[in-house]
């Protein structure tokens, strides 16, 4: 009797997975590709009629440059602060909503619920009138404090969605357990559910921070002053109308995405997970 | 006494502040649209007074709206519809056990994790016909003899937009569809195999049923993130030449912020999200109900 690994039919289907695999992993990688080695070339070879793939030499400097050709440690800073705050808010707001979501009942709950679903057919660019007019009366139109808010109002969806289907899958005995002992249902969550709950607060967490992160289109509309620009605004300084200095460009684009893409590699499996099942339990 | 109605109360404490921020910074928001819709807007944002559906009948008379219209709802269905296709064999693939598959699963998170609009750069970077990457490559290569002018057109240009929105919608897709794979019971496939059932029927019998919900989670988050997707098109074309790349939500940015038109751009948002309510919830009553049947 033939192995079941060694069937032609099966050798065949192997080596077609793997050319099937490697293909899409160059395909997907390209993109990074080009745009590092452009990061390294300098202008003239990026327009040579023979255009090169790799750098001839390597300039390492454009690197270093691009901090001094525009205010790239204000951006990161920006961007940090943008991000970070967000995350905060939207957490501070998310966690008990989603408590209670998970733990209580109420009148209004599912209307409640409802509410938090429909909000996500809202992108921030459909509303961004309403928004700058909301921004101009709380006088907060070209501020990275009214960022902050935009991003957590937009990403309290997900915040509530996520922390909610991880708060069902936690049992609730302990928590009432601390109950008897005395704890109130403030103590009860700090104490006794949101530690078992971490992996799905990191999760959700990191999550938030990269949305707002990577977000550009309220930046784009609400930021007029170069120094408050976050990263994915920041960065068109290299793409003027007439001359777009591709090098540049690159090399502070690749400052937005390394740090991202590590973290999200991170998330990935718990946060599909999350996603996926978030809504329907419960 | 004061203890009941404290704790009738509680849960209203503990979502106030969720409320409060969802509020001011969505709901009051969407209140303006829809009351600027329908006032008459000076070029500076200020309400004039009530005009009925005057912005409205502008839009929808103006030739460009028809054209972007059309734009948008390829741009939906063409980057929907393919990404999950090309996501879903992906996941299959993907599901397999072999040699580096975490190395694939970590390739595939690039796309998703990196913001649209230095993804976009890069493709316009790409496919520039004079010094783009894709022609060196191509001739580097030996492929080709001269560099390909890969956007000679309008549609061209709207064509590599679409392969960049489903390049970038691909990934979501895939690790949906792989975490619901991953949670089949294999005695399915294994009981199946017993019974004589050939690998097309086992995907079409035990896969796709089961992977139903994890695939309509991301087909709904997708027509909504898609349909109202920005960065891609404003990067590479900001909806030019004449609006022929536009979708609504680059034509309203331009006519509130370039063109001080911030009436006629609310009724253009008003008009983007009916069509969105209904899509999504059409898609969701459909899948939903044949999944109870």
């Amino acid at each position: 009797m033939t192995k079941k690994s060694s069937s032609p039919k099966r050798i065949v289907l192997r080596i077609l997975l793997y050319v099937v695999v490697i293909i899409v992993c160059i395909v997907t990688l390209y993109p990074y590709f080009a745009m590092f080695c452009t990061a390294l070339k300098n202008r003239a070879e990026i327009f040579s009629m023979n255009g090169t793939i790799l750098p001839i030499t390597a300039v390492w400097s454009n690197f270093i440059d691009i901090w001094h050709r525009a205010p790239m440690a204000n951006y990161m800073l920006n961007s940090l602060m943008i991000a970070g705050g967000s995350t905060i808010i939207a957490m501070l707001c998310g966690i008990p909503a989603a408590y209670a979501l998970a733990r209580m009942k109420f009148k209004g709950q599912t209307i409640f619920l409802g509410f938090v679903i429909v909000s996500q057919m809202f992108a921030p660019v459909v509303l961004l009138i309403g928004i700058y007019k909301v921004m101009s009366i709380l006088s907060l139109t070209d501020s990275i404090i009214g960022l902050i808010f935009i991003n957590a109002a937009f990403n309290q969806a997900f915040t509530i969605w996520l922390l909610r289907g991880t708060f069902i899958g936690i049992s609730v005995e302990m928590e009432q357990a601390a109950t008897i002992d005395g704890c109130n249902r403030l103590q009860g969550m700090t104490k006794v559910l949101l530690p078992v709950a971490a992996p799905g607060i990191v999760t959700t967490l990191i999550f938030i921070f990269i949305n707002a992160w990577n977000e550009y289109t309220v930046a784009l509309c609400l930021i007029s002053t170069s120094e408050r620009e976050p990263l994915t605004v920041g960065i068109n300084v290299f793409n003027g109308y007439n001359m777009i200095e591709w090098q540049y460009l690159f090399a502070a684009s690749l400052f937005a995405i390394v740090p991202v893409v590590i973290l999200f590699m991170g998330i990935e499996k718990n946060l599909v997970s999350g996603l996926a099942s978030g809504g329907v339990k419960g | 006494m004061k203890n009941k109605t404290f704790r009738k109360a509680e849960p209203y404490i503990w979502i106030l502040p969720s409320i409060i921020l969802m509020a001011v910074f969505i709901l009051i928001p969407i209140i303006f649209v829809f009351r600027m819709s329908l006032s008459e807007v000076s070029k500076a944002g200020i309400i004039r007074g009530f005009s009925g559906f005057a912005n409205f009948t502008k839009v929808m008379n103006s030739s460009a709206f028809k054209l972007v219209l059309r734009n948008t709802i390829v741009w939906t269905v063409a980057v929907v519809v393919l990404s999950t296709v090309l996501g879903f064999i992906l996941a299959l693939i993907l599901n397999n056990e072999f040699r580096g598959r975490k190395i694939a699963r970590a390739v595939m998170v690039f796309p998703w994790a990196t913001t649209l609009v230095i993804q976009a750069s890069a493709w316009k970077f790409i496919i520039d016909t004079d010094y783009g990457t894709l022609n060196t490559l191509l001739l580097r290569l030996g492929l080709i003899d001269q560099g390909i002018n890969w956007t000679p057109t309008a549609e061209a240009y709207f064509t590599w937009e679409i392969a960049c929105g489903i390049f970038v919608t691909i990934p979501f897709v895939t690790f949906c569809v792989l975490s619901g794979l991953q949670s089949i019971d294999t005695t399915y496939y294994e009981a199946a195999t017993v019974d004589g059932a050939n690998y097309w029927q086992q995907l079409f019998q035990i896969t796709m049923p089961l992977v139903r919900s994890s695939l309509t989670v991301s087909t709904v988050l997708n027509i909504i993130y898609v349909f109202n997707s920005f960065p891609i098109i404003w990067t590479i074309t900001k909806g030019d030449p004449a609006n022929h790349t536009d979708t609504l939500v680059t034509y309203l940015y331009k006519l509130a912020f370039y063109n001080g038109k911030q009436g006629q751009a609310a009724a253009v948002s008003v008009i983007g999200f009916t069509i969105l309510l209904i899509c999504a919830s059409v898609y969701m009553v459909y899948t939903l109900r044949k999944g109870d049947e």
